[in-house]
């Protein structure tokens, strides 16, 4: 191995421990070209968005575009308000306030994040159509006959949208609006209490006002998630970024235009990511105090109190248990699908991907988080930090950029195969399990790097030093040293990326080989065909397998406050 | 009634009692301090007369209104009081100004800001209105909390160990400058600490409480430090030369002769407490003490701390340590007398518990605050030489 060879010599020859490595370095390299390979599908989006062509620019923007900004920016205003509505609420009486069950609130708020937007859609429509349930029981009681008889809110429109996704999205601001309630000064609270404000007053003056970057970058991830979604807006019909740049590259058979759609909502993507990255940095100055005192809880009383019930039981309900239960009479109706050798198949692809992904996505975030471990050159750091910016880039965007960058790898091999051989090698990698692994490695790489990277973090530099003086080379230390260490944290980090493939759809729809299917894409296939009962299985299995990262961060958030547990 | 009045209050968080029964005023225009270890239950008290705890046992009253009793809670932001945390709490999303006038309430802005820069040049810093917390030093923080905690004119200030965050080099400016900015302010202020010398520069007059949070003794600096009432009170202001012996006649018998104990029958045990600084060197018999063979000598700056022991002990040893406030001269070795002041000397009844030779490694048994405490004029030079100043 080449870092401890150079480890052994500078051992060998102690003058030459200063020789500066610089950027021939293979840690230095690797990270370099992995960052490259993860910013290659975007780049390669720019350059055909930009590149005179056969773009149908001017023809998108003269008939969809107007509405596919409006529909995607109505559906992201209207999720990151009811996002905050149910996250900053819940948060706060969860963090400050006892009343019953206020403990199993804690934790079970972080629920419906196992539910794909696209499960809890289909079970919805399912619900609340002309032939579901509830309409139903309507024309029974009302003795209505037909749809002209009364008005029902259509389910499958961008308001649906809006309260589906809000639904399984607002843990997101619920986890960040907690944690940041919970750091927060008691003391804080107490001292604008003391000059003058009561509860409700000093809840808008100080708490929120401080909790404000956390909510920022929790709706943030939030919105970004909207715009990857793809399952929801497809089975509700709201053609939005996501829908068009699927239509114009399957329908319309264009690469330059869904292209140049995917550049647009690009712009929306760095909008984001500037505010979250603004906020991150405006967070570090809010956190005032590091004195931690047992939050002091407000006793709730009567009508208050089953109101606070109320508030943080519903999204529970109606983002987990309901679907959940509803998820489970269907299957039970077709128990057979568990065992059938297709289902099984499609579960073997699933697990199959999820864990190549995983391995993979921590393999690399470790690789390039110890990189910048040992280097941190200025350059080196940026490349790394646009490198996972992945994550916040909409699937159906990174799947049309992976696409273009392994069509033209394969066709200048088949070329060059062509000139120096006679025989066409055809295409190698687009339409293989390489392509969609490729496409979750680069969605997913922020995850893995990023957890990586706060595992180190916690590891004193010290570390390196003994080991380094007791004669262990980068690898060896990396091996003997930080990967025991940081165990528990690499396991998170695989566990996230395993189960965020799982629910990936668009990369997984536009991606993957012919009639290839994972669990997610059958689901999607069943629901868009009106089978919702077949579809219940894999989706119930999905759901089964997202749970896992919850309980993941309800242990995460329980350790976070030692003081706190027995409280 | 002007002032902070508790009547029997007490507190207990699950079965652990951190107070027992308090009664205390603290009158208009004045600054009290109470001054205990920590875990003595003192913060406690001033969180209840803020409103922050709810009281259990007892009666608060402020400026003639009842605002706690067993039945009554007045909440904090009814109560107008000053509280001033020990980690200044300011609000790190709002400006200097923001923060000092966040308790204006109902004010026109205008007005509002008028009165905060007030306050913010009363502590020096009306240049540094615009800036937010995070940019501001320890000693800046520290005062924006003052202005803030004053601004709305409180009827009480609550001060919660308001110079623990600083560093020794400022510690003593601040302190001039809050002592100041109170007495020109007049309002009755209640100040916890658990810094002796802190209490003595600060308060009118100062209360001990002990563990369990009971009122050992109140009095002002000088009662306090010459007239301990009791082994803890006295052990307070750091390290303790210990005696043991057994009354006869009135008297203790120590090496340095007879100790008298009023109050005690013969028979009983009793210790004699002696400050570093209540052990008298001389050189010769001149001074009427006995000889004693210096040990060991440290410069510590503004003193010296020499061990000793008594040159006709020949198998005790027990060693006595001894604070002086020059250079200790090795000429004088040898020839050295020691005898003890009576104002710097305290007999207790023994009951045992207190250590009998003055080891370090007793000091183990207690809190590592108040083991500092203990050992401060002794070990170490304290980093900013307080015992010195307060041995003055």
């Amino acid at each position: 191995m080449p870092s401890d060879t150079a480890a052994v010599t500078a051992q060998l020859a102690p003058s030459a421990g200063k020789v500066s490595w610089g950027w021939v370095n293979p840690w230095t390299i690797g990270t370099a070209v992995i960052a490259g390979l993860a910013i290659l599908p975007i780049a390669a989006i720019v350059w055909i968005a930009l590149a005179p062509g056969d773009g149908i620019w001017a023809h998108l923007v003269s008939t969809v575009l107007p509405s596919y900004i409006f529909n995607t920016l109505v559906l992201m205003l209207g999720v990151g308000a009811g996002t905050i509505l149910i996250g900053v609420a819940s948060a706060w009486l969860v963090s400050t306030c006892r009343f019953p069950m206020q403990n199993i609130f804690e934790w079970a708020m972080l629920l419906p994040l196992a539910m794909p937007a696209y499960v809890i859609a289909y079970i919805y429509t399912g619900i609340f159509e002309f032939a579901g349930p509830v309409q139903e029981m309507l024309r029974d009681w009302f003795g209505w006959t037909s749809k002209r008889d009364y008005w029902f809110p259509e389910i499958r429109s961008l308001g649906g949208a809006i309260s589906m996704m809000t639904l399984v999205l607002y843990p997101y601001v619920y986890l960040l609006s907690r944690a940041a309630f919970m750091e927060q000064s008691v003391g804080v609270l107490e001292a604008s209490r003391v000059l003058g404000r009561g509860p409700w007053r000093s809840f808008f003056s100080v708490a929120f006002p401080l909790a404000r970057p956390a909510v920022v970058i929790g709706v943030s991830l939030v919105m970004m998630e909207t715009l990857n979604d793809f399952g929801t807006v497809d089975f509700f019909g709201v053609s939005t970024f996501t829908l068009g740049i699927y239509d114009v590259w399957l329908n319309m058979n264009n690469v330059t235009g869904a292209a140049q759609l995917a550049l647009t909502l690009l712009i929306f993507v760095m909008i984001l990511v500037l505010a979250e990255r603004f906020a991150r940095a405006k967070k570090r100055y809010y956190v005032s105090s590091a004195k931690y005192q047992p939050l002091p809880r407000y006793q709730l009383h009567g009508a208050r109190m089953w109101l606070s019930v109320a508030v943080c039981a519903t999204p529970v309900l109606l983002g987990f248990v309901l679907p959940v239960a509803v998820l489970g009479v269907y299957a039970s109706a077709h128990l057979d699908q568990f065992t059938s050798t297709d289902m099984l198949r499609f579960a073997g692809n699933s697990i199959l991907l999820s864990t190549l992904a995983a391995a993979l996505a921590v393999v690399i975030g470790t690789f390039m988080a110890y990189g910048l471990r040992l280097r941190s050159e200025k350059l080196l750091k940026i490349i790394v930090r646009i490198a996972s910016l992945g994550y916040a880039v909409p699937g159906s965007v990174l799947a049309v950029g992976v696409l273009v960058t392994l069509g033209a790898i394969d066709n200048s091999i088949d070329g060059s195969m062509r000139r120096t051989f006679g025989i066409s090698t055809g295409l190698l990698l687009s339409g293989t399990i390489v392509a969609v692994t490729y496409g979750y490695l680069v969605r997913f790489l922020a995850l893995s790097f990023g957890g990586v990277e706060a595992s180190l973090a916690k590891i004193t530099p010290n570390m390196d030093g003994a080991a380094k003086s007791l004669g262990h080379g980068p690898l060896s230390t990396l091996r003997r040293v930080h990967i025991p260490m940081m165990k528990g944290g690499l396991l998170t980090a695989a566990i996230l990326v395993f189960v965020d493939a799982m629910k990936e759809l668009p990369l997984t729809v536009i991606l993957r080989p012919f009639d290839f299917h994972t669990m997610a894409t059958i689901v999607h296939e069943f629901a868009s065909d009106e089978q919702i009962g077949e579809a219940a299985p894999a989706a119930l299995a999905i759901v089964a397998f997202g749970i896992l990262p919850v309980i993941l961060l309800s242990m995460a958030i329980r350790r976070s406050r030692p003081g706190h547990s027995q409280g | 009634m002007e002032g902070l009045h508790i009547h029997g209050a007490a507190h207990a968080y699950g079965g652990n009692q951190v107070l027992t029964k308090i009664s205390m005023v603290v009158p208009g225009g004045e600054l009290v301090c109470l001054l205990g270890p920590s875990g003595c239950g003192k913060s406690t008290l001033l969180r209840l007369a803020a409103g922050l705890e709810v009281l259990q046992e007892g009666t608060i009253v402020i400026d003639d209104v009842t605002v706690a009793t067993k039945e009554l809670h007045v909440p904090p932001e009814q109560r107008r009081i000053g509280l001033m945390f020990q980690d200044y709490a300011l609000f790190p999303h709002l400006n200097v100004i923001d923060n000092v006038s966040f308790g204006l309430i109902g004010m026109a802005k205008r007005k509002a800001r008028a009165i905060a820069r007030e306050r913010l040049d009363q502590v020096d810093l009306a240049d540094l209105t615009e800036a937010f917390p995070h940019m501001l030093s320890g000693g800046m923080q520290q005062r924006v909390a003052l202005a803030r905690a004053l601004a709305p004119e409180p009827k009480l200030l609550l001060l919660d160990e308001p110079f623990s965050g600083l560093d020794t080099n400022m510690r003593a400016s601040i302190r001039q400058m809050t002592l100041n900015v109170l007495k020109e302010s007049g309002v009755a202020t209640l100040m916890v600490t658990h810094d002796p010398e802190e209490a003595m520069f600060m308060a009118d007059r100062i209360k001990i409480l002990g563990h369990g949070g009971k009122i050992l003794q109140s009095g002002d600096s000088h009662e306090i430090y010459y007239h301990p009432n009791n082994e803890f009170v006295a052990r307070l202001f750091g390290f303790m030369n210990t005696i043991k012996g057994i009354v006869q006649n009135s008297m203790v018998q120590t090496p340095f002769g007879p100790v008298p104990a009023n109050g005690f029958a013969d028979g009983e045990a009793a210790q004699v407490l002696i400050r570093p600084e209540g052990i008298l060197l001389a050189a010769g018999a001149d001074n009427g003490g006995v000889p004693v063979e210096v040990n060991s000598t440290h410069l510590l700056g503004h003193f010296s701390v020499a061990s000793l022991k008594i040159a006709s002990d020949r198998n005790g040893a027990q060693e006595f340590y001894v604070r002086v406030h020059k250079e200790f001269l090795p000429e004088l070795e040898g020839r050295i007398t020691a005898r003890v002041d009576p104002e710097q000397s305290f007999v207790f009844a023994d009951d045992g518990t207190a250590p009998g030779e003055p080891m370090m490694d007793d000091l183990n048994i207690l809190s590592p605050e108040l083991k500092t405490l203990l050992s401060t004029g002794l070990e170490i030079a304290d980093k900013d030489g307080k015992t010195a100043e307060a041995a003055e």
